[in-house]
């Protein structure tokens, strides 16, 4: 079937309203950023949640700002704010989702033509970790800030000429954001007359702007580091304290009794997150953070069209680095909503006579474009044409625009006729995102390439058919290369995996008819590997070329 | 509303994205690239993956090339500096483009020139297919070899003239994206950089890897078994004055030895470090595997000294005995640092925008750093601080953001 005469280009009314979910300040700057760019805001915060300014690394002269944030939002008429209020529901494409909300115990139903996601992180006391029970004199880093915010605990802190023992990175990893806060408190510490702070640390993450500068203006002010590899030894009997450890610079075993104890926590991901992700039908990432670390995404967008993740929804991230996260954020809500309509060609269209809707396409579609009404649907929208469903449906009811059935099966066929005297004939499928672009470098930069070697461009590799790859074989193809993105570097998620498990299906074809294995190949490279490109193409040129022999 | 032309000095990743960027928005963008390539330092990279992909952002640079040098909203200038800069109403400014370069609508990329007068440096080769043309003129070479410039390129592409040329532009709003300088490694002398060929940085080896398609050592070509990190070259360096952490080194060194290690199981690497930074949010599961395959060593060497063979000595303290020892590598890679670009302060006068008591271009505000002192002109990437490419193209979003607020373009 041509499907070339449907490709009509499409308008589409996109919804102007966009929800922001998640209350804290990134979703206060989100909803605030929207409204200035002309949209309408529903903004959803999870709750009330109690805000403590030194958790946000806010220098003071800054909280005036983010409390008139509040307030500009609270004023904002374009902003429409339900109270306590958690996503139940979405459903629909980019431009028109329906979201329904739990929000003071009714469900509200909303439209929008984009969502954010602006959850928080969880704050999680280690102190478990060195076997240590909470006590007055053994408290969390978010308590010694609160300590610290006060003048009358700072005060008794400062008469008490108290040593101050942190105990960081044993209990986890941790991250710049959290010694940030470590190192602040540790400064004002040592500011106090009297006081002194010993930080008993692993590696300290000093990977972000200003933090190798304030470490040593602790040390400069007294501050004492002891860089461990396993935690000391905490003991804690009624109110006395003991940390004990070996020193590997005077390589000896040291005993310290400090006033304070100041235990880590970790930030960990909302635990919010998951619903959300199972929600929206959007991939949680590692740690329970949303998005997978896909580099062929700009950081901001998920796996689907029109929904966002900004600030800690994504990652533990400094309030500056959030707020950067906001002004991407609208870039791409301007890209897709623009001022509410858009002119889309489809990339992938269904024949409604074919399809059953059995919805393995709505099923294998790794960016939740594909609803159903008495056939599958797909959104124009949220289609980004990779192919999967194309090649998954057990109906070939499915074909790409740019990539039909016909065309690729006429491109087989030319490929593998072409013939370069005594080399063998090498067709390889290539991910137009990767491999193809590697295969074009190759060429540029003039590497060695086999004179019978014919590349043909694919979507994706989940586009690679197991008929293309038997009908190159069929047609006169004494090898074909499956050439596809890394695991977890495939734009579409997925790709790589269908093409994999498309060619363990094709080995099996292959040895019913007796034709060696190694005819086919699977490979995973990026577009800037053109040497690689060159190496996996000649390797198996001489090995078919041995056999031809 | 005529559209608004926005000027972007620097071609790297964060300029690119900026200017990427705005052409979506719909703007008129001119992006002035010094060298005779896009892409800066990202685009040196290799591909880091093992059995998958480890995030570091390479390919993304080689996407968004691609998608610059396709954009009929942005005009590139390559081989030009900026002359002088006045604000007026929006910004005058004054390029100025070297006197020999290769015309892009002319040239076929077949590499003649490049195969002629590779030798002394006089035609440079670009790093990706995306870099069009493929080759540029060193514009430090011009001089001398005006003659052999003239008639080597069959299609006539190569423009050599006796002066540099300039020309005019006007603009609405400046990003400044004019990047890092990488540490100097001869700064460290003890390591020997510019004495032993087998001591190299980690440009080296990236430039080692393109090359090659596996890490080769400068002395024999033979591959590197034995192979030592030295991390914090250059930062962290309270000697220096360096105080920063480059945050880039410690990814780049882990990534890369678990590259090398998954071609290679049998090799040998030992990561010498201070603290190890992170490297994305699945930094915790990807160190466990780090501390399986390579060796970690708390400690940087004191110094490093020829052996046999091209081998290195290098002289480290042993924890356990308390005492130095000298232990041999064939290969020691300098985890060199970002540094200001050098050509900061010239900058930063003709521009009228601060530096900060580093050097980086300074943020005017805490919670926006591509905010500058100056109303129309925005920051974006390793002009502003140490940055990886993901944070670079974050940071230059943020700046082509700012500059849609900054002319008033919404919906």
């Amino acid at each position: 079937m041509n499907t070339k005469q449907q490709n009509d280009v499409e308008t589409i009314d996109m919804a102007t309203d966009i929800a922001v979910i998640g209350g804290g300040y990134v979703g206060l700057k989100a909803a605030s950023q929207i409204s200035e760019n002309g949209y309408n805001v529903i903004l959803a915060p999870h709750n009330d949640t109690d805000v403590n300014f030194s958790r946000l690394n806010v220098p003071s002269t800054e909280i005036d700002r983010l409390k008139a944030l509040e307030k500009e939002v609270a004023d904002n008429t374009n902003v429409e704010i339900l109270p306590a209020s958690t996503l139940v529901e979405a459903t629909g494409v980019p431009g028109n989702f329906t979201l329904k909300f739990l929000s003071a115990d009714t469900v509200v139903e909303k439209k929008a033509g984009a969502v954010v996601v602006a959850s928080d992180t969880a704050v999680n006391p280690l102190n478990h970790i060195y076997g240590l029970n909470p006590a007055a004199n053994v408290v969390s880093l978010s308590e010694l800030e609160n300590l610290l915010a006060s003048e009358e605990t700072k005060k008794e802190i400062q008469t008490g000429e108290k040593t101050v023992a942190f105990l960081v990175g044993f209990a986890h990893e941790g991250s710049p954001v959290l010694m940030k806060r470590i190192l602040n408190s540790v400064s004002e510490i040592v500011g106090l007359d009297g006081c002194s702070a010993y930080v008993y640390v692993n590696n300290i993450k000093v990977a972000d702007d200003g933090l190798e500068r304030l470490y040593k203006q602790c040390r400069d002010n007294g501050a004492i580091y002891f860089k461990l590899e396993k935690a000391p030894t905490v003991k804690q009997e009624n109110e006395s304290l003991t940390v004990s450890f070996h020193d590997p610079v005077i390589r000896k075993d040291i005993e310290l009794n400090p006033d304070i104890i100041v235990y880590e926590e970790s930030l960990t991901a909302d635990e919010a997150n998951l619903c959300l992700a199972e929600t929206l039908r959007i991939d949680l990432g590692p740690m329970g953070f949303l998005q997978k670390e896909n580099v062929h995404r700009l950081p901001v967008s998920s796996n689907r069209e029109g929904i966002f993740v900004v600030g800690s929804a994504r990652d533990v991230q400094s309030l500056s680095k959030s707020f950067a996260d906001v002004d991407n954020m609208v870039l791409r809500v301007k890209q897709l909503i623009g001022d509410g309509t858009k002119s889309i060609p489809a990339k992938a269209v269904v024949d409604r006579e074919k399809c059953t809707i059995c919805l393995t396409c709505y099923r294998c579609c790794p960016h939740g474009a594909i609803s159903w009404d008495d056939k599958a649907i797909i959104s124009s929208v949220a289609c980004q044409g990779c192919g999967i469903c194309a090649s998954e449906c057990p109906m070939d009811a499915i074909q790409l625009v740019d990539f039909t059935d016909d065309e690729m099966a006429d491109r087989i066929k030319e490929a593998a006729a072409v013939t370069a005297a005594n080399t063998p004939k090498i067709v390889a499928f290539c991910c137009q995102n990767s491999a193809y672009e590697a295969g074009l470098a190759a060429k540029a930069f003039n590497y060695e390439l086999p004179a019978g070697l014919q590349l043909i461009k694919v979507p994706c590799a989940g586009k690679i058919d197991i008929h293309y790859i038997l009908d190159a074989l069929v047609e006169g193809a004494d090898g074909v290369l499956v050439l596809a993105c890394h695991h977890g570097n495939c734009k579409s998620e997925s790709g790589n995996t269908y093409a994999q498990w498309r060619i363990n299906d094709a080995y099996r074809k292959l040895a019913q008819v007796g034709i060696e294995k190694d005819r086919l190949e699977f490979a995973t490279l990026a577009s800037n590997m053109a040497s690689g490109f060159a190496r996996i193409v000649i390797d198996m040129e001489k090995r078919i070329g041995q056999k031809k022999d | 509303m005529e559209p608004k032309n926005v000027m972007i000095i620097g071609g790297g990743i964060a300029g690119m994205t900026a200017a990427w960027e705005l052409a979506e928005a719909g703007l008129n963008v001119d992006l002035v690239e010094k060298s005779g390539f896009l892409g800066g330092h990202a685009i040196q990279y290799t591909c880091k993956a093992t059995s998958e992909c480890l995030q570091c952002g390479a390919c993304s640079v080689e996407k968004m090339l691609k998608d610059v040098v396709g954009n009929n909203k942005i005009n590139v200038h390559l081989s030009t500096e900026i002359e002088s800069i006045e604000k007026n109403n929006g910004y005058s400014i004054k390029l100025n483009k070297t006197a020999a370069f290769i015309d892009a609508q002319k040239c076929t990329n077949c590499g003649i020139c490049y195969d002629k007068l590779k030798e002394n440096n006089v035609i440079l080769q670009g790093y990706s297919k995306n870099n069009m043309p493929l080759y540029a003129v060193n514009a430090c070479k011009i001089d001398e070899n005006k003659i052999a410039l003239k008639d080597v390129c069959p299609e006539g592409a190569i423009s050599v003239s006796d002066k540099a040329s300039s020309e005019d532009l006007t603009a609405d709003a400046v990003v400044v994206a004019t990047g890092f300088t990488p540490f100097d490694p001869n700064r460290k002398s003890v390591y020997g950089y510019d004495k032993f060929p087998n001591v190299i940085s980690g440009l080296d080896l990236e430039r080692i890897k393109r090359q090659n398609g596996f890490l080769a050592r400068p002395s024999d070509g033979a591959p590197a078994q034995k192979i030592a990190f030295i991390q914090c070259v250059g930062s962290r360096d309270e000697n220096l004055g360096n105080l920063w952490c480059s945050q880039v080194c410690c990814p780049y060194a882990l990534r890369t030895a678990e590259s090398l290690k998954h071609k290679n199981p049998d090799l040998d690497i030992t990561v010498f470090y201070m603290d190890i930074q992170n490297t994305g949010k699945s930094f915790p599961a990807f160190y466990e595997t780090c501390k399986n395959d390579i060796r970690f060593i708390r400690s940087i060497p004191v110094d490093i000294f020829p052996i046999e063979n091209g081998n290195l000595n290098m002289r480290l303290f042993d924890e356990a005995q308390g005492t130095p020892i000298m232990e041999p590598f064939d290969l020691v890679v300098l985890s060199i640092g970002i540094m200001p670009n050098s050509e900061n302060e010239k900058l930063s006068a003709q521009m009228d925008i601060a530096l900060d008591e580093d050097g980086f271009f300074k943020n005017s505000d805490d919670l926006n750093k591509t905010s500058t002192s100056n109303d129309g002109m925005f920051i974006a990437g390793t002009a502003q601080g140490p940055k990886n490419i993901a944070a670079s193209m974050a940071h230059a979003g943020q700046a082509a953001s700012g500059v849609l607020k900054y002319l008033g373009v919404t919906k």
